[in-house]
C-alpha cells in the first residue's frame, strides 16, 4: 500500500476517504483492518482488491503495481490472485451452491481443467459442511450458509491471497463462529495471506496482526507475535 | 489467462436461464409476440394479397391482354406464336358486333359476339352459366350461350335456336356472368358467346370485317417482373395494340390493392418494430437486473469480454427460443385467422406457408434480439466490480478529468455506433421485407427522426423537470413532487422507457390514421349507388321519361345518372393531321370516333390534376382530357384539339386543353374523356348515355320495363361483375381494419409488457417506503404521476410524428390526409391511462409484498 488516497464527489461536496495510507503485508500473514462504520475500511479494501481505482497512491500486488491497469487486466489480477469473502455473501442467485463455487474456476482455468474444478469444488463444499446441499440454489440456504458457499468459492483457485470484508457481519454469533473457524482452516490448510475487514474485536482476535483506521487513516498497527509462534 | 471458452459460456449462459425460467419466460415472450405478429400478419396479408391478386388478374381471365382493332399480320402472329415457346400460354378472344335472329323469324338483333377458345378461356375466373355447366359443354358444336337479353327480346327459351350468319345454333344456356366483362369492349346488343370454331361457321369474320381481337396471355409463373418484360415485348411489335396487364385493368382495385399493400407492409413492419422495442426493453430489464451478478464475477476475475460472451449467447438463446415460438404462433395466427375470416368474408386466402416465411420469422427474430440488446450489452463493460462493495456507485465524481471524458466519449460513440447499426439493420430488414418501397423508406427515416427527437425530448424534458423541481420544491405537493422526481432518478428507465413508450404509440397511431384513411376511401369505392347498368342512345326527348323509369324501379338506388354525347372525330392535334400524329398505344382508327361531353360544372367524381376547370357559363371553346388520354395522345395543357363537329364539316370546334382530368371510376360520367362547355358543343346532334345503380337480382327485371317502353335504348348491365368488383374492394378494407386492428392490439401488449418490465426495478423502493409508513394508495398515487407524465411526453411525441409519417405516406399513395383532432386528443389521453394502468398492474403484486420478503431476497 503506498499513499493511498481516495475521495468522492458527492454533489458539490469532495469527501475524502482515505487520506494517505501506507502499509505491507507480508505473505502468509493474517490481517485484520478495523475501524468504526465510515472509517474507510471498506473502501480500502475495494482498492486492495483492485474493484476500485484510488484518487492517488498505488497498490502493489506482488511486485505489481495494479491500481491503474486497465479494467480487464485487474480482472485477470482478481482472478489469479484473490479470493473474496463479503459481508453479504454476493452468491449468484440463480446458480447453485455447486456452480457458485466452480464460477471463478470456469471463468479463469483453461478448458482442459474444467473437469478437475468440479471435484475441487465438491471438496471445497465438503470441507465447509454443504457437501449435501451441493445443489441448492442461494436462497433454499440460510445465511450462514450462504456465507459458507462463498468461503469454498474464495478458495477455489488456490489465491495467494483472500480478502474478506466483515464476512460474519450479517451472521449471528453462533454461526459467525463457526464461518469465521472455517475460513481460518482453510486459510491454514491452503496457507493463502488473508486480508480481513471487522469491526467486531472478537473476530479480529484471531489476526496475527490487526490495523486501526479511523477518518482515513491508520491509527495503529499492532502485531501479536505471541500467536504466530 | 486462458479465454473462456464459448462452451463455457453457454454453459454458464443456460445455467441462468434454467434458474430463473420466470423472468426469462417473459423475455421470450416478447420476442414471440413481436416475432409472431410480424409471421402472422405477413403471412396472412401475402395470402391474402395473392387471393386477391388472382381476382384481380381473372377481371382480365389472364395476367395480360393485348386488344387489336385489326386482325394481326402474318409476322405478328408468328411472333405472337413464338412467344408461348417458354410455357406462356395464349388464347385469343374475338368480340364483334352482328344481327342475329330467332329460328323463325326475320326480326333481326344487333347482338355482341365473343368467340373464345373454351378449352383455354378464361384463364382466371369462370364463367358463371344457368343451368350451372362448364363453359365447354354450353359452346362448340351447335350449342352457344346468350345473355339474358337476348331471351327478352327475342322471346326466346334455353333450348331454342337461333340464326347467327350462316349457321344455326342451340342456346345451351344463359351467361350470368364472365369474368373479364369489365375489361372487354362495350359493344352494345345482348352476349352471345361461342366458341371461335363456331364463329368460323357463322362466315361473319370476313376480311376487313370490324372485329375486335384480344389475346389473353397466362405465364408460367406469376411473377410481376415477367408481366413488365412481356407487356413491353408486345408493345414491341403490336405498336397499335392496347396492351394492359392485370394491374392496369381496373384502376379501382388496382389502386385499392396498392394502398393496402402499402398499409399492410406498414402494419407488418409495425409490428417487427413493436417486437423489437419489446425485446430491447425485456433484455435492458433483464441485464440490469444481472448487473449485481456480473459485479460478481467480474471481481471473480471474469473480464468484460467474458461477461459480454455469456450474455451474447444467453442473448442468442433467448431470440432462437423466441423467434421459433414467435414463428408457431405466426404459423397459428395465420391457420386461424382465414377461418375466422372466411366466414367473415366468403374466401378462403391460399394456405401456403413458406419455409421461406418461417425462415424469415427466425432470422428477423434473433437479429432485432441481437441489434436491440447491443446497447444494454455494451453497457456491461462498464459494469464495475466496486458496486458489490458499494451500491449506486455515482461516478460524478471523476466527471472533470480529461481521461474520463475521454472513456466517455468512447463509451457514447459506442452507443452512437450501436443505434446506427440498429437502424441500419432495422433499414435492412424493412426494405428486405417491405412488399411497398415508398413506405420501407418512409417508415424508417420517420423511425430514425422519431428516435433522434424522441432522446432529445426525454434528456430536455427531464432536465427542466429537475430544474423545476429544483425551484418549486417546497410548494409542491409531496406526492407530486416524489412522482416527478422518480422520473430522472439514476437508474430508472425512463429515457428508454420514453422512447419505447414514444416509439410505439407513433406505430400504433400510424397504424390506426393511415387504415382508417384507407378505409374512408374504400368505402366510397364500395358505396352501393355505383353505377352498374348502363344505356346507351338515349334520345333528348327520352330522357325524362327514361330518368323517371329508372327511379321507380324498385332494384334502383341513388339518383340515374344522364350525360349528353356527342359523337365527334379528332380532325388534328396543334395543327398536327390526325393521320400524321404519334400516339401512345391507341389506334389511330379510334381518333375518327371519339365521345365529347358537355358539362358546365366538374361533374361529380372528378379531380383536376392540371390547369384549371371552366367556370360556367365560359365561352371560350376548351375541353378538359382524361389523364391516360391526354398522355397517349401526347397533350398538354396549352395544346389545341379541333375535334370535328358531326353534320357540320365547315365548323370543326378547335379547343385548348385547359384542364386534365382523373376520375375516380365511380360515375356514368367516368367513362368521358373530353369535357367541353355546353357552349361549345351547342346545336350539334346529341344522344344521351346513362348510368344508374340496380341491385343485380333486380337488373333482368329493369331490363325488360326498359325494353317495353323504350326499344331503342341498350342497357349494358355489369351489375355482375361490378359486385365482384365490390366484394373484392370490400373484402381489402375488412382485412385492412383486421390486420391493424390486430396489430394495434399487439403493439398495445407489448407496450405494457416493456412498462411492466421495469417492475423488479421498483420492489427496493416500494419496500422502503412502505417501511416508512407510506400507504399503497399513496405510493400508486406517486407511480400514477410519474407514468402518466411518461405518457403525456411519449403520446405527443409519437402521435406528432404518426401524423407527419402518415402524411408523407398517404400523398404517396395518393389519399388525401385530415387531421384528426379529436382521435388525437383521445389517443393522448389513451396513452396515458394505458401507461397509468400498466404502471399499476406492474407494481401490483410489489404493492402487496410484505416487506420483508422484498428485503431478504435482496
Amino acid at each position: 500500500m503506498d499513499d493511498l488516497r481516495k475521495s468522492i464527489r458527492n454533489g458539490s461536496r469532495t469527501v475524502e476517504i482515505l487520506r494517505g495510507i501506507s502499509f505491507d503485508v507480508a505473505a502468509g500473514e493474517f490481517v485484520a483492518i478495523v475501524g468504526s462504520s465510515g472509517s474507510g475500511k471498506s473502501t480500502l479494501l475495494g482498492l486492495l482488491a483492485g474493484l476500485d481505482t484510488p484518487t492517488a497512491g498505488n497498490v502493489i500486488l506482488n511486485g505489481t503495481a495494479i491500481s491503474y491497469l486497465p479494467e480487464d487486466k485487474l480482472a485477470e489480477v482478481r482472478g489469479k490472485l484473490i479470493g473474496f469473502v463479503f459481508q453479504s455473501y454476493q452468491l449468484i442467485p440463480t446458480l447453485t451452491a455447486l456452480e457458485n463455487v466452480l464460477l471463478p474456476h470456469e471463468l479463469n482455468a483453461p478448458a482442459n481443467e474444467q473437469k478437475a474444478g468440479r471435484a475441487r469444488a465438491l471438496e471445497l463444499l465438503q470441507a465447509v459442511g454443504l457437501g449435501e446441499r451441493a445443489e441448492h440454489y442461494p436462497v433454499q440456504l440460510s445465511g450462514g450458509e450462504q456465507q459458507r458457499v462463498a468461503l469454498a468459492r474464495a478458495f477455489i483457485l488456490r489465491p495467494p491471497i483472500v480478502l474478506a470484508d466483515e464476512p460474519t457481519g450479517n451472521l449471528d454469533s453462533k454461526n459467525g463462529a463457526h464461518v469465521m473457524d472455517l475460513l481460518l482452516d482453510l486459510n491454514q490448510r491452503e496457507g493463502t495471506t488473508l486480508v480481513l475487514v471487522t469491526h467486531d474485536p472478537a473476530v479480529a482476535a484471531h489476526a496475527t496482526r490487526v490495523l486501526t483506521v479511523r477518518d482515513g487513516e491508520v491509527i495503529a498497527d499492532e502485531r501479536k507475535l505471541v500467536e504466530q509462534v | 489467462m486462458a479465454a473462456l471458452s464459448w462452451t463455457t459460456a453457454a454453459r454458464i449462459a443456460s445455467r441462468e436461464l434454467r434458474a430463473s425460467r420466470g423472468k426469462f419466460l417473459f423475455v421470450i415472450l416478447s420476442v414471440a409476440i413481436g416475432v409472431a405478429a410480424l409471421t402472422g400478419v405477413r403471412g396472412f396479408s401475402t395470402a391474402f394479397r395473392q387471393t386477391l391478386m388472382v381476382r384481380a388478374r381473372s377481371i382480365l381471365a389472364g395476367d395480360l391482354a393485348a386488344r387489336m382493332f385489326q386482325q394481326p399480320s402474318d409476322a405478328q402472329q408468328k411472333q405472337l406464336e413464338a412467344l408461348t415457346a417458354n410455357g406462356t400460354k395464349m388464347t385469343s378472344v374475338t368480340e364483334m358486333a352482328a344481327m342475329a335472329t330467332a329460328e323463325h323469324s326475320l326480326d333481326p338483333l344487333l347482338v355482341a359476339l365473343k368467340a373464345v377458345d373454351p378449352s383455354k378461356y378464361p384463364f382466371y375466373g369462370t364463367v358463371d352459366l344457368q343451368p350451372t355447366m362448364p363453359l365447354r359443354q354450353a359452346i362448340g358444336g351447335e350449342n352457344v350461350a346468350v345473355g339474358d337479353d337476348l331471351l327478352i327480346r327475342l322471346k326466346l327459351h334455353v333450348g331454342d335456336r337461333i340464326q347467327l350468319g350462316d349457321a344455326t345454333l342451340r342456346i345451351a344456356a344463359v351467361v350470368l356472368s364472365e369474368p373479364d366483362r369489365l375489361s372487354g369492349s362495350f359493344a352494345a346488343g345482348p352476349r352471345i358467346l361461342l366458341s371461335q370454331d363456331q364463329l368460323e361457321q357463322t362466315h361473319l369474320l370476313a376480311a376487313g370485317s370490324r372485329a375486335g381481337q384480344r389475346y389473353l396471355f397466362m405465364l408460367p409463373k406469376r411473377d410481376d417482373r415477367a408481366v413488365a418484360k412481356l407487356k413491353t415485348t408486345l408493345e414491341g411489335f403490336l405498336p397499335e395494340a392496347q396492351i394492359t396487364d392485370y394491374r392496369e385493368t381496373n384502376p379501382a382495385i388496382t389502386m385499392a390493392l396498392d394502398r393496402a399493400t402499402g398499409v399492410l407492409s406498414l402494419v407488418s413492419l409495425v409490428a417487427l418494430v413493436l417486437g423489437a422495442v419489446g425485446v430491447a426493453m425485456a433484455m435492458r430489464t433483464h441485464l440490469l437486473e444481472r448487473m449485481d451478478s456480473i459485479a460478481i464475477m467480474k471481481s471473480l476475475g471474469a473480464r468484460s469480454s467474458h461477461v459480454l460472451r455469456i450474455y451474447l449467447v444467453q442473448t442468442v438463446l433467448l431470440g432462437l427460443i423466441g423467434g421459433a415460438v414467435g414463428v408457431a404462433l405466426g404459423v397459428g395466427v395465420q391457420l386461424v385467422l382465414p377461418l375466422l375470416l372466411a366466414k367473415l368474408l366468403g374466401i378462403t386466402p391460399e394456405l401456403h406457408i413458406a419455409a421461406s416465411a418461417i425462415v424469415a420469422g427466425l432470422v428477423t427474430g434473433l437479429l432485432t434480439t441481437l441489434l436491440f440488446t447491443m446497447p444494454p450489452l455494451l453497457d456491461i463493460r462498464g459494469v464495475r466490480p466496486i458496486l458489490i462493495l458499494r451500491r449506486n456507485v455515482d461516478d460524478l465524481e471523476e466527471k472533470g478529468t480529461a481521461a474520463n471524458l475521454f472513456a466517455r466519449m468512447k463509451a457514447s460513440f459506442a452507443q452512437v455506433v450501436a443505434g446506427a447499426l440498429i437502424l441500419l439493420g432495422i433499414t435492412l430488414i424493412a426494405t428486405t421485407l417491405s412488399d411497398s418501397k415508398v413506405v420501407g423508406r418512409v417508415f424508417t427515416i420517420g423511425l430514425a427522426a422519431v428516435l433522434v427527437v424522441l432522446l432529445i425530448a426525454s434528456s430536455v424534458v427531464l432536465a427542466l423537470l429537475r430544474r423545476f423541481l429544483k425551484s418549486t420544491r417546497a410548494s409542491l405537493q409531496p406526492v407530486v413532487r416524489h412522482g416527478l422526481a422518480n422520473l430522472y432518478r439514476p437508474g430508472n428507465p425512463s429515457a428508454a422507457l420514453l422512447a419505447a413508450v414514444g416509439l410505439g404509440v407513433m406505430q400504433i397511431a400510424s397504424v390506426f390514421f393511415l387504415s382508417q384513411a384507407l378505409v374512408k376511401e374504400l368505402k366510397l369505392s364500395t358505396r352501393p349507388t355505383l353505377p352498374n347498368v348502363f344505356l346507351i342512345d338515349v334520345a333528348p326527348t327520352e330522357v325524362e321519361g327514361v330518368t323517371a323509369l329508372l327511379k321507380a324501379q324498385p332494384g334502383v338506388q341513388g339518383e340515374p345518372e344522364m350525360l349528353p354525347v356527342v359523337a365527334s372525330r379528332i380532325i388534328a392535334v396543334n395543327g398536327v393531321k390526325a393521320s400524321e400524329l404519334k400516339l401512345e398505344n391507341f389506334p389511330k382508327r379510334m381518333l375518327q370516333s371519339i365521345s365529347l361531353t358537355w358539362v358546365d360544372e366538374m361533374p361529380p367524381g372528378t379531380k383536376v390534376v392540371g390547369g384549371k376547370f371552366w367556370h360556367s357559363g365560359d365561352p371560350h371553346p376548351q375541353v378538359a382530357i382524361g389523364q391516360r388520354m391526354s398522355e397517349r395522345l401526347h397533350v398538354q395543357l396549352g395544346s389545341y384539339i379541333l375535334f370535328g363537329a358531326p353534320g357540320d364539316p365547315d365548323h370543326p370546334i378547335n379547343a385548348e386543353v385547359t384542364a386534365i382530368i382523373k376520375s375516380d371510376g365511380q360515375h356514368a360520367w367516368s367513362r368521358s374523356e373530353f369535357l367541353l362547355p355546353k357552349s361549345a358543343l351547342a346545336g350539334l346532334p346529341v344522344v344521351y348515355y346513362g348510368g344508374a345503380h340496380a341491385d343485380p337480382a333486380h337488373v333482368g327485371e329493369l331490363q325488360r320495363a326498359l325494353f317495353a317502353k323504350y326499344p331503342t335504348v341498350t342497357v349494358i348491365n355489369v351489375a355482375q361483375a361490378m359486385e365482384t368488383l365490390r366484394g373484392v374492394l370490400l373484402q381489402v378494407s375488412l382485412v385492412v381494419q383486421f390486420l391493424a386492428g390486430f396489430s394495434i392490439f399487439a403493439g398495445l401488449v407489448i407496450l405494457a409488457s416493456a412498462i411492466a418490465g421495469t417492475r423488479y426495478r421498483r420492489m427496493r423502493e416500494v419496500v422502503v417506503l412502505k417501511t416508512l409508513g407510506a400507504t399503497r394508495s399513496r405510493i400508486a398515487a406517486i407511480f400514477s404521476i410519474e407514468f402518466a407524465t411518461l405518457g403525456l411526453i411519449a403520446g405527443l411525441v409519437g402521435l406528432v410524428f404518426a401524423n407527419l409519417t402518415v402524411r408523407v405516406v398517404l400523398s404517396r399513395l395518393d389519399l388525401d390526409y385530415h387531421f384528426l383532432g379529436w382521435v388525437n386528443v383521445l389517443s393522448l389521453i389513451a396513452v396515458m391511462a394505458l401507461t397509468v394502468l400498466t404502471g399499476w398492474l406492474a407494481s401490483y403484486r410489489v404493492l402487496g409484498q410484505k416487506p420483508l420478503e422484498v428485503l431478504r431476497e435482496e
